[in-house]
């Protein structure tokens, strides 16, 4: 196995097609943007503020693909005779897959097409749904199958069945698909964003920490007196927090005791202010 | 209503405030600005220095919002504040506010208002470093005793 953008010295160039003969080229990506059940209902209903986001993500997924060779340093400029993107709203794994197919009849493989309108038609479904989502999370981009040229077909499930190995077993998050479709996932986070916790001047010198995260979960009231009960609950440090007064913000404005919180808000809390 | 709001650890000049809030303008009548100063005695005598800690992204919209609370209460054309952070020594001028206005009265009390609000609504902390040790500075009655004459009025 050689690497064809490498030459004889090492050294990037690319490769001359002249001489490949044409032929049918097919390839297949899927990637997919996993995101808050919330947004994939107002994705579902259409109610994000920047309008249809499928829309907007299949055109730019296929714009995308058009122009793969301005991204990738050593890819050709191809004429695709066909590029199309599919959408799959899954609300078991809360996700949105994304699937690309594209085709052309020329000497190069359209593999690296397919795999950027997956990616810029997911980066689009992040941008069109970050007013009410940033923890949104792209993951699972990956060639499905390809067809045609030297280097012959590849088919994903294929080559799973044949390289199933025991660790493949035991998925890291299991009930997340079939096995199939599932390559080793190494990053295991919660889902929901954290809420922030500052601590400010005196309060931050007396607990010896700036700042700390609290998962929602923890919370048993979504308002600032929440917040402080669950850090209470957390760690007796913080009995310092119902000592006194102890001023709050909710994401740098003035917050009570019962102003509401929600996951990802940063919360600061100080002591009275002294300025002047 | 003109708003130059500004956080900064570098000394600050009344006259070039005053410039700004009053450069191609002809319907100004009255100026008031008040300055305040770190003194020698607080809470305890022979304070040395003081460190101005504050909450960067809050602290300009909360000088903001008072501001505009101001020029909703008097007829203003412009406030400036401008209040410094890090360490000062005393006699170094801390805080500026300066208030235009067509008539005298209205300038006078949106500059006392503002001051007033600042003391109790701007993320501010002093720490004082005296010859017996730090402290950070409490919070006083009297601010907030000041600071309530614009609710009742």
């Amino acid at each position: 196995m050689t690497l064809t953008h490498l030459n004889a010295r090492g050294e990037a160039h690319m490769v001359d097609v002249a001489d490949k003969p044409e032929s049918r080229r097919e390839a297949r990506a899927r990637g997919r943007i996993r995101m808050q059940p919330a947004t994939l209902a107002l994705l579902a209903e259409g109610g994000l503020p920047k309008g249809d986001v499928l829309a907007t993500a299949r055109i730019a997924g296929i714009q995308a693909a058009k122009r793969t060779h301005e991204l990738i340093p050593l890819c050709h400029a191809l004429a695709l005779s066909k590029v199309t993107l599919d959408f799959e709203l899954d609300s078991t794994q809360n996700c949105v897959w994304v699937e690309a197919f594209c085709r052309l009849n020329g000497r190069t493989g359209v593999e690296m097409e397919a795999l950027t309108a997956v990616s810029v038609a997911c980066l689009t479904l992040y941008d069109m749904c970050k007013a009410v989502d940033k923890a949104m999370i792209i993951d699972g981009v990956q060639l499905e199958e390809k067809r045609g040229g030297r280097s012959g077909d590849f088919s994903r499930q294929a080559t799973e069945v044949r390289h199933a190995a025991p660790a493949d077993a035991s998925p890291l998050m299991p009930g997340d698909g079939p096995a199939q479709d599932e390559t080793p996932v190494v990053l295991v986070r919660d889902e929901a964003p954290l809420v922030s916790v500052r601590f400010l001047a005196e309060l931050r010198e007396r607990l010896g920490e700036e700042q700390t995260e609290l998962d929602p979960a923890q919370l048993t009231a979504g308002n600032i007196a929440g917040v402080k009960r669950a850090l209470m609950a957390a760690d007796p440090r913080y009995a310092l927090l119902a000592e006194g007064r102890v001023l709050a913000a909710r994401n740098q404005v003035m917050a009570t005791d019962d102003t509401p919180v929600a996951p990802g808000d940063e919360i600061a809390f100080f002591p009275p202010v002294t300025g002047g | 209503m003109q708003i130059d709001i500004r956080v900064q650890q570098a000394a600050f000049d009344a006259a070039t405030m005053q410039q700004r809030l009053t450069a191609g303008r002809r319907d100004i009548g009255a100026l008031v600005s008040f300055t305040g100063l770190v003194r020698d005695i607080n809470e305890r005598p022979d304070v040395e220095a003081l460190t101005l800690e504050h909450f960067p992204g809050m602290t300009e919209p909360a000088l903001e919002t008072i501001a505009r609370d101001a020029g909703a209460r008097w007829p203003l054309t412009g406030v400036g504040v401008v209040h410094r952070v890090g360490r000062l020594t005393p006699g170094d001028p801390i805080v500026l506010v300066m208030v235009t206005s067509a008539h005298r009265r209205a300038a006078f009390e949106a500059c006392d208002f503002i001051m007033d609000r600042l003391k109790t609504r701007a993320p501010f902390w002093k720490k004082e470093h005296t010859a017996s040790g730090d402290y950070w500075v409490s919070e006083r009655q009297s601010d907030h005793d000041d600071a309530g004459r614009w609710e009742r009025a």
